[in-house]
């Protein structure tokens, strides 16, 4: 069954390569492998210097899955890793995915979905961007939620703010303020973003809701504020999501965001993994401002 | 965080001057007409440079802020409790719901269809309502360019019906300094008659028109718009600088935060950009 690998410059020993992990679909553990390994270029500046959190699914999609925060101490010495303090003050010891290798070892574990904070582990209360995490209530769905991210698009651009966007590749949109400033804590983004999502309910009442209570948002778009928070991580761009058809987290541009939402269906907004390599090979990392666009919120 | 007072008043004052992250454009598509399509995108073409002012209360320079109030138990009304009524007359009103207006909305359209094209001249300037660019997109520039060049040697503007927001609006395409320009109309029924302003006398005297003639040829210049400047506006500018410069500003009190409530401050700003941002859609 084991493969062994010599990804970049550490030999692994691959399991189970031809598990089909997408049953309904027909993905195996191979082209899981095959795609990390050459969106690689595209994912591994997002994924640098945070701590990952895996989310495993060894039986495939439609069976258990499990997060695992703490980096498994069956890992190769070359993993890097990071303490991080837990809330709960107890130090955890995360995965860096900083390189090919490391990132093929942790598919290895068949953690399909990579999820991590929006600050980095070396500077664990500094978010490098504030993110409004649209989340449709049924029967709400995808087209609602591009329609709530067009108007934040809208609103932040008063503010002189720019903003990006991908799909959750699930049901919701992520929409990103880069900020990639020292002072600005997940306290401002927090606030700032609270004031935002209530100010959009109070505009739009019938289309968004700001309120966390799950009875509150049904038909409704829940613009989540408070992922802006040290403890909590976000699904990474170019992550891969478990349901059904192995669909790509996926970045797009405002003019196609606001071209799907115009044909209104909502399958069109989906990425699945053969398109994702063509479209980043072509286009580069369209969430490459992410990293390095420095921008100030106002009037906190 | 206390970084609102952050912004320096001359930058402020001079919107010309800032550099600042242009805004991202108000709608993407393609303007169309026989076999063209040109992808485009629309952006703002004028910035009105009113001096705005806050309303502060006169005894601690608290920013206020506009609430709905119901007249007849004098509270403040909730936006849940908000609904919309049509004045048909004194104390009467047809009520319509969010859900009727949005059925009513046309689709949004991702074109700019050209229907056709008229003389620039016969553009009643009366007509006009809100000025734009239209930006090229990728792949766009070199029929932009040919549109460009082509509509300003005809001397012809291109007349189109697209859907910006809620509305659909008339608007005309010209060329202007090698970029296009769009400019929202109104919709003839919009415009107020103007037969009952044409005074009613006999033929002036050919002695007196042609003096009148005169008087106008020798004021006739190139129309060059920056030689006037708001007056009014450069006063209150000077005077803010001046006062800047002698006296260190008004400070509002720190807004002390309550429980679900963001400060008041971006809160207000919050409101007044999603204002705009509703305007523009």
């Amino acid at each position: 069954m084991g493969k062994i690998a010599a990804v970049a410059g550490h030999r692994l020993s691959l399991s189970n390569l031809e598990k089909d992990l997408y049953p309904a679909y027909g993905f195996t553990k191979a082209h899981i492998l095959e795609y990390y390994r050459r969106i690689s270029p595209f994912i591994l500046p997002h994924l640098q210097g945070r701590a990952l959190t895996l989310k495993r699914y060894p039986e495939g999609v439609e069976r258990e899955f499990f997060f695992e925060k703490r980096c498994p101490s069956h890992r190769p010495d070359w993993v890097a890793t990071a303490e991080i303090a837990q809330t709960k003050g107890e130090r955890l010891t995360f995965c860096l995915v900083n390189d090919l290798d490391t990132l093929i070892w942790v598919e290895n574990l068949a953690s399909l979905e990579l999820h991590v904070p929006l600050a980095r582990a070396a500077s664990p209360a500094t978010p490098d961007s504030l993110v409004f995490d649209l989340d449709p209530g049924e029967p709400a769905g995808i087209l609602e939620c591009a329609r709530v991210s067009l108007i934040l698009r809208d609103l932040l651009s008063q503010l002189r703010l720019a903003s990006y966007v991908k799909t959750s590749g699930m049901k919701g949109i992520h929409v990103y303020v880069p900020l990639n400033r020292k002072a600005t804590t997940f306290a401002d983004t927090k606030k700032f973003s609270k004031a935002v999502a209530e100010v959009m309910q109070r505009n739009y009442p019938d289309l968004v809701t700001a309120k966390i209570a799950k009875e509150q948002r049904r038909k409704k778009v829940f613009i989540n504020w408070s992922q802006n928070d040290a403890a909590k991580t976000m699904v990474c761009v170019y992550s891969l999501r478990a349901r059904e058809k192995p669909f790509v987290s996926f970045t797009r541009t405002w003019e196609e965001l606001e071209a799907l939402a115009g044909r209104g269906d909502p399958e069109k907004f989906h990425v699945l993994p053969e398109e994702a390599l063509r479209r980043a090979e072509k286009s580069g990392d369209l969430f490459r401002d992410l990293l390095v666009k420095k921008q100030q919120l106002p009037y906190l | 965080m206390k970084n609102r007072r952050s912004v320096p008043l001359p930058s402020k004052l001079s919107p010309k001057k800032e550099k600042e992250v242009p805004l991202q454009g108000i709608w993407s598509g393609t303007i169309s007409f026989s076999l063209v399509a040109i992808p485009v995108q629309l952006v703002k073409a004028v910035e009105p440079g009113r001096v705005s002012f806050r309303m502060l209360h006169n005894k601690d320079y608290s920013p206020l802020l506009r609430r709905m109030v119901c007249p007849e138990e004098g509270k403040i009304i909730p936006p849940e409790e908000i609904i919309r009524g049509y004045e048909i007359g004194p104390e009467k009103y047809i009520l319509i719901t969010d859900e009727e207006l949005e059925s009513l909305s046309p689709e949004r359209s991702r074109t700019i269809e050209i229907v056709e094209f008229i003389a620039t001249e016969d553009l009643d300037a009366l007509y006009y309502d809100h000025p734009y660019y239209l930006v090229p997109l990728k792949g766009g520039e070199k029929a932009y360019r040919l549109l460009v060049e082509v509509m300003r040697r005809t001397n012809k503007a291109g007349l189109a019906k697209f859907v910006l927001g809620e509305r659909e609006y008339l608007v005309a395409v010209k060329s202007r300094s090698g970029a296009l320009s769009l400019i929202t109309l109104h919709y003839s029924e919009e415009i107020l008659p103007s037969e009952d302003i044409i005074p009613k006398t006999e033929e002036s005297e050919a002695v007196e028109k042609s003096r009148l003639k005169k008087i106008i040829k020798a004021m006739t210049a190139n129309f060059n718009p920056d030689k006037y400047a708001d007056e009014r506006r450069q006063k209150i500018v000077k005077l803010l600088e001046k006062k800047a410069k002698e006296k260190a500003p008004v400070e509002a009190p720190e807004v002390e935060e309550e429980e679900g409530e963001g400060a008041v401050d971006l809160v207000a700003v919050l409101e007044e950009s999603m204002r705009k941002v509703k305007r523009g859609r």
